[in-house]
């Protein structure tokens, strides 16, 4: 009678048993990790745009504060983009004929706003607001990344709920004094453990930053 | 037919696609899912800024622009706010007298009519779309012709008008054509009051009541709290003149009514009369004050009821109060004119802010006879539709089609559109300028809050198109009137911009006029006849039937009935016993020729012998949502008395029909008293202790305490206060994105109000009480749900957190109050009601709060949105939120202020206050919930010699 079983059946049960207890964890697991990795929340992608604007040299280059172009950061919810009159009240001395630039003079002639292609993008139903976020020094590069160096702009942070926690549960690490919040060459120091604990309590008047209804209503 | 056999047939419909078998349900499982692998990523989006940025405008911030709203010809002043240029949310302006910063249903449903895609978009005439150009081609000859005849053969027919423009327009048009003809009449027509006035005075005056200087007001079959240009500030005047709790300083309110009306609600003492006899109330009060009119005999309650009123209106002079409402015929009003001038009565006069001098049945009439004769040839209707709303017996329709060129002005392609050679689209309120004069003459300067959404015009547009001066924009119009009658003392472009700003053209008031004393009017009393009378009122929700094809107000539980979409005859419970009819049985009703056969619905406390119904269903021309809902009661209304047909007859006949009703399924045996509980205002000083169930009362409990550090949030609602009049329920509809579920919904029992008003009958007497989410401390909807969906904050707000939720409806059926709302379907989200999910319907939604889809369970969030506002603006500023700071969308809207809103940690807020007041009481207070919202009780104020005076 020849053997039912070959001489391996046995390693081959026990990685069976030992999968079945092993695998649904390290699917899940693996799931957790792909859901917020850089691929999964599109961190990896550089936006194009109708207008190559570059952050790299009007931020970088040219000094301009982000609030030259993004006026209502400090009063309003969204940060706003540019009008193209704004563009224009440099652009119509400089560069006057760029081919770069025609969409954005073709804008001005033709009163058709430019449509610019989101690159930070949450949910519809988180309700984010810059200007809170500034008020109480949470600095511009702090979420979208070194924007000084950037020529085209890409999502900097993973924007998911755990990376929004993170720092609602312990801002410390992240304050930045009033003056630093729209500096985009920023480092923490290297008491930023001490100085970002005087800073909450200085300024942070809500100790409930985790409560559901601060982003979700 | 109870709730639980309605949801039972709900369950048996089935799924909407109920054709789906297993294979096909796997089949569509598997490739979900794959496509799901599949799937590449979020969908692009765009961000599109502005070329150049209007002026004044902050990118995500709304803006907020003051104007006034039309209702029956009279302007209620709003602010409106605007979000990224979308009119999204209507509140009253606090400087505008016919406002007080409060608003009704019908202005809180205006943005959803400015979106309502059955709006007419173009003109439209033989049958198919046009141009203007082509209608101004038709017109011009026909206007050639008329001016060459000054003016004969061209005839305007109008509403009620009060914007001082138009009315210059109108006049200097028909200076220089004198034979033009202008009809002018409204649905909910008051030639009674008017004449009334005329017959005491020999002149028309408008009565305006000082309720803050009244003690005791009387109404005769008068509705100051119903639906009407007046209602607001009536409601806020008297309910404020009632706040008192000294009985003798608290204002009285008596009422004699054939039906239920809100202020009978209201009503300390009330009495049901048919309306033909409601007139001898009023002859008993004159004869107590000294008139030789003969002596009130029977029936004996009316009797008691007149002499206690009529003693008590005299004991205090200068305080009584006599109210006529439009149904009473003029000699009674000249007959109350005449007591309140015995009485000192508070009541100043002004003259008619209305300046045709022609009363509105009188105006339809002799339209009626010029188009019979043939004598018009040329009619331009602006903004009526006489074919619906006329009185049948004028036949309108008829005069209108027998007119060779008629055009119409209006919203909708309607059924006066559909007898017109021409019909014109008209531009919306909040789309274009004008100017409008409220009840008591105060202007207002109605401004657009976008432009027109399709190639439509105003009625200035259309005037200045018929006296040829072509070019001026309705603002040139508008600002040129006031440029020249504006009082702005040479500087006007500062006087422009502050009044915009205000809402209010200032001291425009009308000034008070002195009138001679009123002559006592022949008038006898009646006996009432065997057959039944009809009484027409102007419906709460849809009021003339213009707001018909609103979605808001069609699903507004109408008060005492909580009937939608749909009317009824209300019938009372004797005359119900005596026909053999319940609820829903259907009846036949003759009245001469005229026969309309309609459900009945059976009302506790209406007078027998009285058919009640209400105007504005039974459209044929609303719009896709509104158009053969329920049925049409104007074709029975008689000219001569608009509002009450006598001679009814009443049969049964077979057949029923479904009332939608959202409330009164079972009756309540006896915990309608804890529910909501009364008081008189003479008990209350007596007794310290009501045994009511105080607000932060603490029974034993197994759930964790919370530990409270920061606000506090909490509401408090004054039943004594609540009218009934339901502007917060449509308010927080507007302002939270609460979406209606249409009439097949409603037949299964679903509803997605977040906020209702409870009507508990006591003692036959009606009582409100709004019922948001109670923001329970101890929650029994927290622990039920498994995946935390709600769940509460560190300020007490009981939240829903709606990307969590995945509707096991387990925390609905743990809620003691009921206030929790399912989306059976994606009521807003992809299953919408017939039109309301036209993609210009989502231009309504509030941005600050999230669209629920399909399966998500939803409730009251306090306003969490404006919570979370002032806590930011708060928190830029390193302040506490101010008391009174934040405002929920219903508090803003009550025209009688009885929701309170504040933070239970500040030990000196108004909402602390409230809740220590004697009458505070929290609802179900004994099952330990410790809800956030409380209530305070109903107060009465009872006449003590009331019922002693029988002899």
């Amino acid at each position: 009678m020849p053997h039912l079983f070959r001489p391996y059946a046995d390693t081959v049960a026990r990685a069976v048993l030992i999968a079945i207890l092993v695998v649904p964890f390290a699917a899940i697991a693996a799931g957790y990790w792909l859901s917020a990795s850089p691929y999964e929340t599109e961190q990896t992608i550089t936006v194009d745009q109708p207008v190559p604007f570059s952050h790299e040299h009007h931020v970088g280059g040219l000094g301009l504060d982000c609030r030259y172009c993004h006026t209502a950061v400090e009063t309003s919810p969204v940060a706003s983009l540019p009008p193209t009159h704004t563009c224009m009240t440099c652009h119509s001395q400089l560069y006057t004929q760029a081919a770069m630039l025609a969409p954005v003079r073709e804008s001005l002639a033709d009163n058709e706003p430019i449509h610019w292609n989101k690159v930070n993008r949450l949910p519809d139903y988180v309700y984010f607001d810059h200007s809170i976020h500034i008020a109480k020094g949470i600095g511009c590069t702090t979420c979208h990344g070194p924007v000084a160096t950037m020529p085209l702009m890409r999502q900097a942070a993973p924007l998911t709920m755990g990376w929004c926690l993170n720092c609602h549960r312990d801002p410390a690490p992240y304050l930045r004094p009033a003056s630093e919040v729209f500096d985009p060459d920023w480092q923490a120091p290297a008491d930023q453990s001490q100085r970002g604990i005087i800073l909450a309590h200085k300024n942070l008047d809500n100790a409930h930053l985790t409560d559901c209804s601060v982003c979700h209503r | 037919m109870n709730k639980q056999l309605r949801l039972d047939q709900a369950n048996m419909r089935g799924p909407p696609n109920s054709e789906v078998d297993r294979r096909a349900a796997l089949k569509l499982f598997v490739s979900g899912a794959a496509l799901a692998l599949a799937s590449c990523g979020r969908p692009a989006e765009q961000i599109v800024p502005y070329v150049e940025i209007p002026d004044g405008m902050t990118p995500g911030l709304p803006m907020r622009f003051a104007s006034a709203l039309p209702l029956a010809g009279y302007g209620r002043g709003v602010i409106v706010t605007s979000v990224e240029g979308r009119p999204i949310k209507v509140d009253g302006n606090p400087r505008h007298p016919a406002s007080l910063g409060s608003t009704d249903v019908f202005a809180e449903a205006t943005v959803l009519s400015l979106y309502d895609p059955d709006r007419s978009q173009a003109p439209y005439s033989g049958g198919r779309v046009q141009d203007w150009s082509a209608f101004e081609a038709a017109l011009q000859p026909r206007l050639d012709k008329a001016r060459a005849r000054h003016g004969a053969g061209l005839a305007l027919l109008t509403g009620r008008i009060t914007s001082p423009t138009l009315i210059a327009q109108i006049e200097a048009f028909t200076k220089a054509l004198p034979q033009v003809k202008w009809y002018r009449y409204e649905p909910s027509e008051d030639d009674a009051i008017r004449n009334g006035a005329i017959l005491a005075f020999n002149r028309p005056a408008t009565l305006l009541p000082r309720f803050a200087d009244a003690r005791v007001v009387l109404t005769l079959d008068a509705d100051p709290l119903g639906a009407g240009p007046e209602q607001i500030r009536f409601a806020r005047d008297i309910t404020q003149a009632r706040r008192t709790h000294v009985p003798d300083q608290s204002l009285r309110l008596y009422a004699v009514e054939p039906a239920w009306t809100l202020t009978g609600a209201l009503a300390d003492h009330r009495l049901a009369l048919r309306p033909e006899l409601v007139r001898n109330v009023a002859i008993e009060i004159a004869r107590s004050l000294g008139a030789s009119v003969p002596e009130l005999k029977g029936p004996p309650e009316a009797e008691h009821f007149a002499k206690a009123a009529a003693a008590d209106l005299t004991a205090r002079q200068g305080g009584g109060l006599v109210l006529a409402g439009p149904r009473q015929p003029p000699e009674v009003h000249a007959l109350c004119h005449w007591i309140n001038n015995e009485l000192s009565a508070p009541v100043d006069f002004i003259a008619p802010v209305d300046p045709l001098n022609i009363g509105g049945i009188a105006s339809l009439k002799s339209f009626v006879a010029d188009a019979r004769a043939g004598a018009i040839e040329t009619l331009m209707i602006l903004g009526a539709n006489p074919v619906y709303d006329a009185p049948g017996d004028l036949a309108i329709a008829d005069c209108v089609a027998a007119v060779p060129f008629s055009a119409q002005l209006g919203l909708y392609r309607d059924e006066t559109a559909a007898r017109c050679t021409w019909h014109l689209p008209l531009t919306h309120v909040l789309e274009g300028w004008s100017d409008i004069r409220a009840f008591d003459g105060t202007a207002s300067i109605v401004q657009p809050l976008i432009r027109p959404l399709y190639d439509s015009r105003t009625a200035h547009q259309i005037m200045a198109l018929l006296s040829n001066a072509t070019g001026p924009s309705s603002f040139d119009m508008v600002r040129g009137y006031w440029q020249q009658a504006g009082k702005h003392g040479g500087d006007f472009e500062d006087w422009w911009r502050q009044t915009l700003q205000d809402g209010v053209v200032a001291d425009s008031a009308a000034a008070k006029i002195s009138l001679p004393a009123p002559q006592m009017p022949e008038v006898a009393p009646v006996s009432g006849g065997e057959n039944f009378t009809l009484a027409f009122a102007p419906d709460p929700s849809l009021f003339d039937g213009s707001f018909a094809n609103n979605a808001w107000l069609q699903e507004c539980p109408k008060p005492f009935t909580k009937q939608v979409w749909g009317n009824a005859l209300h019938l009372a419970e004797s005359d119900a016993q005596s026909l053999g009819v319940v609820d829903g049985d259907m009846v036949r009703l003759v009245a001469g020729k005229a026969v309309l056969e309609a459900p009945v619905l059976v009302r506790q406390g209406q007078a027998s012998h009285t058919v009640a119904t209400t105007l504005g269903y039974g459209r044929a021309g609303a719009g896709s949502l509104g158009t053969a809902v329920g049925f049409d009661v104007y074709r029975l209304r008689p000219s001569d008395s608009p509002w009450a047909l006598a001679d009814v007859s009443v049969s049964k006949i077979g057949g029923r029909q479904n009332l939608l009703l959202t409330q009164h399924f079972f009756e309540l045996e006896g915990e309608a008293k804890d529910l909501q509980p009364r008081f008189a205002l003479a008990d209350l000083a007596k007794k310290p202790d009501l045994g009511l169930s105080k607000p932060g009362g603490n029974p034993a409990t197994l759930y964790p305490p919370h530990d409270y550090d920061t606000y506090e949030w909490a509401m408090v609602i004054d039943t004594a206060a609540c009218i009934g009049c339901n502007a917060c329920v449509v308010a927080c509809q507007a302002e939270n994105n609460v979406p209606i579920v249409g009439p097949d919904e409603i037949a299964v029992g679903r509803d997605m109000h977040w906020l209702r008003i409870d009507d508990y009958v006591i003692g036959g007497k009606p009582g409100f009480s709004p019922v948001p989410c109670m923001h329970c401390e101890h929650a029994p909807c927290e622990p039920v749900c498994p995946v935390a969906a709600s769940i509460h904050d560190s300020e007490g707000l009981n939240l829903q957190v709606y990307n969590r939720c995945v509707g096991t409806r387990f925390c609905q059926s743990n809620c003691p109050y009921k206030v929790r709302r399912f989306n059976f379907y994606g009521y807003a989200d992809g299953e919408e009601y017939k039109s309301f999910g036209d993609d210009i319907v989502k231009a309504v939604f509030n941005p600050d709060v999230t669209v629920r889809g399909r399966g998500v369970m939803e409730k009251c969030t306090y306003c969490v949105q404006r919570i979370s506002r002032a806590r930011r603006a708060a928190e830029k500023d390193h302040r506490k939120i101010h008391d009174g700071e934040i405002v929920t969308a219903c508090q803003a809207a009550c025209p009688t202020r009885a929701i309170a809103f504040g933070d239970l940690s500040d030990a000196n807020s108004r909402i602390n206050a409230l809740r220590a007041e004697p009458q505070a009481y929290a609802l179900l207070g004994e099952l330990g919930t410790r809800p956030r919202t409380t209530y305070l009780a109903r107060l009465e104020n009872p006449n003590p010699d009331f019922g002693k005076a029988q002899s």
